[in-house]
């Protein structure tokens, strides 16, 4: 069995408040796992531990007690930071710098050689879809496109395990539809992903597990399909499905001792409405929705 | 390690960058370079030969101002930056060690007071050399037409070596105050409330002397190590203040080994303080 990409076991993290130091436990007793070429879901809800747990992983901060490891090393050693990109919540960046530039500081930073620069900058932009904007300062991007080179500035030394805090907080839908297709090409490319998000669609849509966290503890974890499953009921799409139809399919039904719940008309999801009438980001670059 | 120190590097470079954008340090440095410049307007007043004297005063007077509040303000500032807009987050989630964060923002100030520093010296320098030219020349034509008894006299002829020293110390000077502020943000959670006990610092810094010589009779031994301690703990930046003894011969010139002293005197504070600096970012959470 491969190591696992984080390990962490019995988590506790406490931090101290207020000049009588009084305690606040943000995650306590928390255990989990996230194998290699896995996309993880961290759930919760505000002040749930979330954010703590994801600062312990990338070895900003230490548990009061239990461990952290990033492929069988401690997290807050530099050689397992080698193997981390992150991306925080509403980045902000060197407004001064241009998107080149910008991430080419964080190349240099990790270590990549001054030859082999140019073409890693340019490979991680074509990537998140800023090539034409590469030489612009990044105080000129938009909301989304900060996102982009972020996500850029954190896979840009070919990282293991990519952390990924609200990558689509304040992006529009055709926004997050395309970071959510590179999160999609990461795991292709063999990484593993943490993410971070309220935005519980596309959470659904793009991680193979989950771990949902409340008031610091783990309140339930494992493969999205899993925990979804309603157990003992199925769905069926019909097409053209008639009154006369129900009733046959319900005699059936009562003859094998099963009970039809519901029938509701099909849906589409909201967001998938919007890209159909808008159109994909592709589309959209091509002009054609 | 080789790569600790490219890190300090390019941490520095930017750091030097971000700061010389900033509207704060262009409007110190055009102002200081103003006041500089605008000391030739002192010639309206008559100060007969001590006119360059006067001048270098001035001049030296405020890169020491406004050296003192661009070494405070600007590393407040850049530090507090990092942490407010969590650039710090994104940097040092990759594999920066802390102490090669703090070393390579102290070298971006370090940079910036050095532009800064050597500026204001070569304007300086340029206009006393103009000066001085102008008043030999004057001089010269007054003892020919034999209504002065002397040439110019040496003793308030500038001395550029000594100038370029006294930037020197003065750089150095600005570095240890700027690793002082270093140690003051490491643990502090605003930019004012850094900015303040910065200064405080400096001031003790600049008055030490005053105590020591009020103190300096004291039989209690227990005052007598306290001063010790105060002298040890905070640096004396009247040792910096040697400016016009470098600038002008005086009878008492300053020794070249008193110079390297105060060199090595500063880089044993500037480590110190970045010592200490390093020690509390470690604990700090960001």
């Amino acid at each position: 069995m491969s190591t696992p990409a984080i390990r962490i076991q019995h988590l506790t993290k406490d931090f101290r408040l207020g000049l009588r130091g009084v305690k606040l436990r943000a995650v306590d007793d928390l255990s989990f796992e996230v194998a290699d070429n896995q996309v993880l879901g961290l759930l919760g809800p505000n002040g749930s531990g979330k954010s703590t747990t994801m600062k312990v992983i990338l070895g900003l901060l230490e548990p009061t007690l239990g461990k952290c490891e990033i492929f069988g090393m401690p997290s807050d050693s530099v050689p397992a930071r080698r193997l981390v990109g992150y991306l925080p919540e509403s980045p902000y960046f060197y407004r001064f710098l241009t998107g080149r530039e910008l991430v080419g500081y964080y190349a240099g930073i990790c270590g990549i050689s001054r030859a082999e620069r140019p073409k890693r900058v340019a490979d991680v932009l074509e990537l998140v879809g800023l090539s034409a904007a590469a030489d612009r300062r990044v105080g000129t991007y938009s909301k989304g496109m900060l996102q982009r080179i972020g996500l850029a500035q954190a896979v840009v030394h070919d990282p293991r395990l990519v952390i990924l805090d609200e990558p689509t907080a304040g992006v529009d839908p055709i926004g997050a539809q395309a970071i959510s297709e590179l999160i999609r090409e990461l795991k292709r490319r063999g990484k593993t992903v943490l993410l971070c998000s309220h935005l519980l669609a596309q959470v659904e849509d793009v991680c193979d597990h989950l771990v949902i966290l409340n008031q610091g503890r783990l309140v339930a974890q494992g493969a999205v399909g899993d925990l979804l499953q309603r157990e003992g009921l199925s769905n069926l799409a019909v097409e053209n499905f008639t009154p006369a139809m129900r009733a046959e399919i319900e005699a059936v039904l009562a003859r094998h001792g099963a009970r039809l719940r519901h029938v509701d008309p099909a849906r589409v999801a909201l967001d998938r409405l919007f890209l159909e009438k808008i159109g994909t980001p592709e589309e959209q670059k091509r002009g054609t929705p | 390690m080789s790569s600790s120190l490219q890190q300090i590097g390019q941490i520095g470079r930017l750091t030097f960058l971000e700061a010389v954008r900033q509207r704060f340090f262009n409007f110190l440095v055009l102002l200081a370079l103003a006041l500089i410049g605008g000391a030739g307007f002192f010639r309206q007043f008559d100060f007969g030969p001590q006119e360059l004297a006067f001048t270098a005063n001035f001049g030296l007077g405020s890169m020491v101002f406004f050296g003192a509040i661009l070494a405070v303000v600007v590393t407040a500032q850049l530090f507090f930056s990092e942490i407010e807009n969590r650039t710090a987050l994104t940097l040092l989630a990759k594999p920066v060690r802390r102490w090669s964060f703090i070393a390579g923002k102290l070298l971006g100030v370090a940079l910036l007071m050095l532009v800064f520093v050597a500026l204001l010296t070569a304007l300086l320098g340029g206009y006393l050399w103009w000066r001085q030219g102008q008043l030999i020349a004057i001089r010269h034509q007054l003892f020919l037409a034999g209504r002065a008894t002397t040439e110019f006299p040496d003793y308030l002829r500038v001395h550029f070596d000594g100038l370029a020293v006294n930037a020197l110390l003065q750089w150095l000077k600005f570095v240890v105050l700027a690793a002082i502020t270093m140690v003051v943000a490491s643990f502090s959670n605003t930019n004012m409330y850094t900015v303040a006990v910065s200064f405080f610092i400096y001031l003790i810094c600049q008055l030490q002397y005053i105590a020591r010589d009020a103190w300096a009779n004291v039989e209690s031994p227990v005052l007598q190590n306290l001063i010790w301690l105060l002298g040890v703990v905070f640096p004396n930046f009247q040792l910096y203040s040697v400016g016009e003894m470098l600038v002008f011969t005086t009878k008492t010139p300053v020794p070249a080994g008193a110079v390297l002293a105060a060199i090595g005197y500063s880089v044993v504070y500037i480590l110190v303080f970045y010592a200490l600096a390093v020690f509390s970012f470690l604990s700090r959470e960001i």
